[in-house]
C-alpha cells in the first residue's frame, strides 16, 4: 500500500466512522425514549 | 479459502479480540467506581475515592491493558478495535439529548466567536513557527490542523487535504495523544487554581485540548455544566475542520504544489464537515421536544447512563492507543513546535474564554 492510499483508507474509515457513530448515537436515543431499551439494561 | 480471505478473516477476528479488551476494560471500570467510595468508606482514602470520576479509572485502566497487551506481543494486532472516534462520537451525540436546544443556542455565538479566533490565531502561530524552524510544509499543516482545530480527525482530514505521507500523519496522531493525556489531569487542577467559573472552565477546556475524547474526559473530571460546554465549543470548532481543510486543499494547489486545480466545491465541504455533529444537534432537538411535551425525565436519565458507557468506551481507548515509539523517530523540531503550539493555544483560550463566557449561564 503506497503511502498516499494509506491515508486514503484512514479518510475513508473516518467518514464511516463519522456516520457510523451519528446513526447508532441516534438510534440508541430512539430505542430509549420508545422504552424498548429499559433503564435496567444499561450498566 | 484464499490466502487473502483467510488474512481479511484472521484480520476480522483480531479486532473483535480488541473490542472486547476494551469493553473487559469499561466493564472493570464502571465496577471500580462504584465500588471504590463503597471499600474506601470510613477509611483516610475515603475522601479521594469518593472524588475519583470514571475517565481516571478508564485511562489508567486502558494504559495498564497497553502495557500487559504490549508486554505480550497482542497490542498491535488487537489496535484495529480500539476505536475511540467511533465511542466518543457516538457518546457525544447521546450527549446532545442532556443539553436543552436552548443552551446551545445560547452558547452558539460565543463559541462560534472563540472557535474562529482560536483557530485562526492557533493555526497562523503554529503554521508560522513550523516555517521558522524549517519543518515540511504538509507536516506544518498537519501540526497545525491538528492543535488548532480537534486533533486526531483534522489532521486525518488536513492529509486527505494536502496529500501527506502516512507516517506524518501517524506521527501527528501520537503527538496529538501525547500531548492530550496528561491535559486531561492537569486543566481541571489549573481550572480549581484558578478558581474558574464552570462555563469558563468548560469554554477553555474545549477550546484547547486537541482531542474530542480528552476534552470529553477533562470536562466529565470538572462536572457536567463544564463538560456540556466544553463540548459545544468542541463540536464548533469540529464544525470549521471542513472550511479548514478545504482552505488547505486550495492554498497546497495554487501555491506550494503550483498545480493550478483547487477542488474547492460545496461538495468538497459536505465530505469533510463532522456528520457527528448533526447528531449531537438532532439529539438535543428530540430530546427538548420530548421533555417540553411531557416526557419521562427518567427516559433521559437512562440516554445520560448509556452516554457515559461510551464515554468510558472512548477513554479506555485513549489509554490502549497511546504509543511514544513515532516520536522518537521524528526529532525535537516538531516535538517543539507542537507543544509551543500547545502552550500559545492555553493562554490565548483562557483569555478569550474568559472575555467570552464571563457571566454565561447554562440555566
Amino acid at each position: 500500500m503506497s503511502a498516499e492510499e494509506g491515508v486514503d483508507r484512514e479518510r475513508g474509515l473516518a467518514l464511516n466512522e463519522d456516520w457510523a457513530a451519528t446513526i447508532a448515537g441516534l438510534v440508541l436515543l430512539a430505542l430509549v425514549l420508545a422504552r424498548i431499551v429499559p433503564g435496567w439494561l444499561v450498566p | 479459502m484464499t490466502e487473502v480471505q483467510t488474512r481479511q478473516r484472521s484480520q476480522v477476528l483480531w479486532a473483535a479480540g480488541g473490542v472486547a479488551v476494551v469493553v473487559v476494560l469499561a466493564a472493570l471500570t464502571r465496577y471500580l467506581e462504584q465500588q471504590v467510595p463503597v471499600f474506601a468508606k470510613g477509611t483516610w482514602l475515603g475522601g479521594v475515592a469518593k472524588s475519583v470520576e470514571y475517565p481516571v479509572y478508564a485511562i489508567l485502566l486502558g494504559l495498564l491493558g497497553n502495557a500487559v497487551l504490549t508486554g505480550l506481543g497482542f497490542r498491535d494486532r488487537l489496535a484495529a478495535g480500539f476505536r475511540t472516534e467511533f465511542f466518543i462520537k457516538t457518546g457525544l451525540v447521546l450527549l446532545g439529548a442532556s443539553i436543552n436546544f436552548a443552551v446551545i443556542v445560547k452558547a452558539a455565538g460565543p463559541a462560534i466567536a472563540q472557535a474562529f479566533l482560536l483557530i485562526t490565531l492557533v493555526f497562523g502561530f503554529t503554521w508560522w513557527l513550523g516555517g521558522k524552524l524549517g519543518i515540511d510544509a504538509k507536516l506544518r499543516a498537519l501540526l497545525a490542523s491538528a492543535v488548532s482545530i480537534c486533533g486526531v480527525s483534522a489532521a486525518i482530514a488536513a492529509a486527505g487535504a494536502v496529500q501527506a505521507r502516512r507516517e506524518q500523519l501517524a506521527y501527528t496522531a501520537s503527538m496529538v495523544i501525547i500531548f492530550a493525556l496528561p491535559s486531561i489531569f492537569l486543566l481541571p487542577l489549573a481550572v480549581d487554581a484558578l478558581n474558574l467559573p464552570t462555563a469558563v472552565a468548560g469554554a477553555w477546556i474545549g477550546g484547547n485540548i486537541d482531542t474530542t475524547a480528552a476534552v470529553s474526559a477533562a470536562g466529565a473530571i470538572v462536572g457536567e455544566e463544564a463538560l456540556q460546554i466544553a463540548t459545544i465549543v468542541k463540536t464548533t470548532q469540529n464544525a470549521l475542520l471542513g472550511v479548514v481543510a478545504v482552505a488547505l486543499t486550495a492554498y497546497f494547489a495554487l501555491k506550494v504544489e503550483r498545480t493550478g486545480e483547487a477542488k474547492v466545491s460545496g461538495r468538497a465541504l459536505w465530505e469533510r464537515f463532522p456528520k457527528f455533529v448533526l447528531g449531537f444537534l438532532a439529539a438535543s432537538v428530540v430530546a427538548t421536544v420530548f421533555l417540553e411535551s411531557g416526557g419521562d425525565k427518567t427516559l433521559i436519565t437512562t440516554v445520560n447512563d448509556l452516554r457515559t458507557l461510551f464515554l468510558i468506551l472512548a477513554f479506555v481507548s485513549i489509554g490502549l492507543e497511546f504509543r511514544v515509539a513515532p516520536l522518537r523517530e521524528a526529532g525535537w523540531r516538531p516535538i517543539g513546535v507542537f507543544a509551543s503550539a500547545t502552550v500559545f493555544n492555553l493562554l490565548v483560550g483562557l483569555g478569550l474564554a474568559s472575555v467570552l463566557f464571563a457571566g454565561f449561564s447554562s440555566s
